[in-house]
């Protein structure tokens, strides 16, 4: 056999090619990970039905697992997901997208209405007894309210505290915390005059939600309602002293501009070079788990109400957190039974708060109590801070309205504090989120005045 | 030239029942994987994204009942181009590449050379040092940088005096990312191309009296000068992608707005706004116009060699 005939080795060739080109896709398609979408199959009967949970909020798992470990009939699958503003709104919207969304998952009160006009939420009023509705807090189940109909059950009421470091305070000669925003300017001088390196708080120029709140807190309302018109305006006389008078800490370079809970934040902290934290219920404890580690700050931390503008009591909401059915959900049912247990019960209360990462402030107010001893308040020298928080939540302006394309006022509002630093104005940065908001509004076709 | 061409009658073969399925058969089934992933990873996507430009969301009433999904013609490119955000990204591109590419063409021919010049010990280690921050993947290059610009937290920033505010120039941060992960990547073009620089030429150099800075200059410059005008295009497509360096020390840097580059601008409009008509209006405007740079740099490279021989004879 000098020579063979070609035909062999190419048929040899043709099968090593192929079976090459079929591995390699056999190898490829298996890298692709097989997402489990909602379980739509409602349970054989004896066997839990299964609920998928997306959330972020401090002390879920905690949440999560005590409702497992106490229920036979709901089994709750949880999965951790970045906070909204940080890609899990972003995850949360693509799984409704492609149809593989969970049962349920965790919506901010600012971002549920957007979230319910992309048609990602499922009506949830014929489920939900009036008698569960009467044990949140009005203001809160105000904000779940939209269009009449109920699309989500609240987790947590935020209202506003001031955080401060008692021992800097003391050394630049404050011995009580300011009530009113005059005094919060006064004392930021004189912190500043003790300690150059000090600022009495910090402007976040990533994050619009505490101007939001502080314009709340003013009596203006960016939205609202009439018929099935939205009203936007931005620039109400309420937004716009507080623009000016933040317009006027930035510029005096009396507060830090740095973002929120970024690493230059917490460095300036620890460094004492930021005396104070501008922030809500939930903010303590995010505030005791930053700075855990960070020696000679546990007992030096205090809480107090948030400066008004007269002296008086008054608060808007920074954050809070509702629990959203998915529109594709099968398992309302189920997944309401878990919302209802982990905001309503004390169980549920204990479990997060009890995780030690969590102060949110129980949307149910009977609760109150169970959150404030399920707390350790070491961190802030054993102070009674849930009864600044209850005082805050009563305080609670109400008639405030999110509005919804909180993404497109957000993002508009983001970009123009980035140019603080380069000639840009909160003044301007509301007027651009306003006009942006318009366009928005009226691009989806929806009716606006301003 | 006439010489040993053969027409193509000569040797086409004799096409039998048989012989072009095997002939083709090997080469059908080598391609295969190819052209079935990059129609399905390339091609598909391509084409949902511009089945989804063409759509938007409609909503009435207060907006809680829903959207509808209407067909918008060509709204939504129209939308994009007349926004000025939109079209900020590409000025920001144009910015980043005017800084960039000399900053690292320079550094890395500048490399390339000395690593080619008889002045450098342990060559193979330089090489692989040069090369290594390429291996680092981009978002942990930018998580490093981010940490290292961030006065305060900043080792660096506390040696130069703590004065240093990098963050609020995003421009020159981001540019300082890619240099450090091109350079090296570069310095291996670059010194593939002056190790095909003919000998002899060098050799004829040195005989004429030149020394080595005037042999890097005058002779080994210009020719790799192909592979500079190479690098150059292909850095200058490559900028129109810029995404993660500048989303990661965003989170730094709050001067980097969500639509700094339209790459940027088409997340924003996915994934905060939720509108996946104006996402995908805007990739299929960049894709465009990266398919258009593309060409031109094709045939740019195509052309090169042909003009050459055309000057020498």
């Amino acid at each position: 056999m000098p020579t063979a005939s070609p035909r062999p080795a190419r048929v040899a060739r043709t099968a090593a090619a192929l079976t090459a080109s079929a591995v390699s896709l056999a190898v490829l398609t298996a890298c692709g990970s097989s997402g489990s979408g909602p379980s739509a199959a409602p349970a054989a009967p004896g066997k839990p039905v299964s609920l998928t949970f997306w959330g972020w909020a401090k002390g879920t798992a905690d949440v999560v697992a005590a409702f497992n470990a106490s229920h036979k009939d709901v089994h709750v699958d949880f999965q951790q997901i970045p906070s909204g503003n940080a890609g899990g709104y972003a995850k949360i919207a693509d799984a409704e997208k492609a149809g593989n969304a969970p049962d349920l998952f965790n919506v901010e009160y600012a971002k549920l209405p957007e979230f319910v006009s992309q048609g990602y939420v499922q009506d949830i009023t014929k489920a939900v007894p009036d008698s569960v509705r009467s044990q949140y807090l009005p203001q809160t189940m105000g904000l779940t309210t939209l269009g009449g109909e109920t699309w989500g059950l609240p987790l947590d009421a935020a209202p506003q505290a001031l955080f401060y470091r008692k021992d800097l305070f003391g050394k630049a000669g404050i011995t009580t915390a300011p009530t009113t925003w005059a005094d919060f300017r006064a004392d930021a001088v004189k912190l500043k005059a003790a300690e150059p390196s000090t600022r009495i708080a910090t402007f976040f120029p990533d994050d619009p939600s505490t101007l939001e709140a502080l314009s709340w807190q003013n009596d203006a309302q960016w939205f609202g309602t009439q018929g099935d018109t939205w009203k936007v305006n931005l620039k109400d006389a309420g937004t716009a002293k507080v623009a000016a008078y933040w317009q006027d800490m930035i510029s005096s370079d009396l507060v830090n501009v740095m973002p929120s809970f970024s690493q230059q934040w917490t460095s300036s902290l620890v460094k004492g070079d930021t005396a104070a934290y501008l922030g809500a219920a939930w903010g303590g404890g995010v505030l005791k788990s930053t700075l855990a580690s960070a020696p000679g700050q546990s007992g030096q931390w205090a809480v107090a109400p948030i400066p008004s503008w007269d002296g008086q009591p008054a608060s808007g909401m920074l954050g809070g957190t509702t629990f959203a059915v998915s529109k594709a959900s099968r398992n309302t049912a189920a997944a309401l039974e878990f919302a209802e247990w982990a905001t309503t019960t004390t169980d549920g209360i204990k479990a997060r708060i009890g995780s030690g990462t969590s102060s949110a402030f129980p949307a149910d107010p009977s609760l109150v109590p169970v959150a404030k001893s399920a707390f350790d308040t070491t961190f802030y020298g054993g102070q009674d801070i849930y009864g600044v928080f209850v005082a805050g939540a009563a305080s609670i302006k109400k008639g405030w309205t999110w509005g919804p394309a909180m993404g497109t006022t957000n993002t508009s509002l983001t970009d123009s504090f980035g140019k603080l630093s380069s000639g840009g104005t909160l003044a301007g940065a509301l007027d651009g989120a306003q006009s942006a908001t318009v366009n928005a509004l009226t691009g989806a076709g929806l009716k606006v005045t301003q | 030239m006439t010489t040993g061409t053969t027409s193509p009658t000569d040797t086409a073969p004799a096409r039998t029942g048989r012989r072009p399925r095997g002939r083709y058969g090997a080469p059908a089934a080598l391609i295969a994987p190819f052209l079935v992933l990059f129609t399905a990873c390339t091609l598909v996507p391509i084409g949902y994204a511009v089945w989804l430009s063409l759509f938007t969301e409609h909503r009435s009433g207060l907006g809680f009942g829903g959207s509808t999904t209407v067909f918008d013609g060509i709204g939504n490119y129209t939308h994009v181009l007349a926004d000025h955000a939109f079209r900020s990204g590409f000025v920001t591109i144009g910015c980043y590449v005017v800084l960039y590419i000399p900053v690292m063409v320079a550094l890395s021919l500048a490399l390339s050379l000395l690593l080619d010049s008889a002045l450098v010990r342990a060559r193979r280690f330089v090489q692989l040092s040069l090369f290594l921050p390429h291996a680092v993947p981009g978002v942990i290059a930018a998580l490093i940088w981010a940490f290292l610009y961030t006065p305060g937290v900043s080792p660096v920033v506390a040696a130069l005096g703590g004065g240093l505010n990098i963050l609020g120039h995003p421009l020159p941060a981001v540019v300082n990312v890619a240099v450090w992960e091109w350079t090296g990547y570069n310095v291996v073009i670059f010194y593939a191309a002056l190790q095909a620089v003919p000998r002899e030429v060098l050799e004829a150099a040195v005989v004429d009296g030149a020394g080595p800075l005037r042999t890097a200059l005058s002779i080994k410059v210009p020719l790799i000068r192909s592979s500079l005008a190479v690098v150059a295009l292909f850095t200058v497509i490559g900028s129109l992608q810029l995404f993660t360096e500048p989303t990661i020390l965003q989170g730094a840097a709050p001067g980097i707005t969500s639509s700094w580059t339209p790459n940027m601008f088409a997340w924003t409009a996915a994934f905060t706004n939720d509108d996946y008509g104006v996402a995908a209006a805007s990739s299929v405007i960049l894709a465009v116009a990266a398919a258009a740079l593309s060409f031109v740099v094709t045939r740019a490279t195509r052309n090169r060699p042909a003009r050459r021989t055309e000057t020498a004879a």
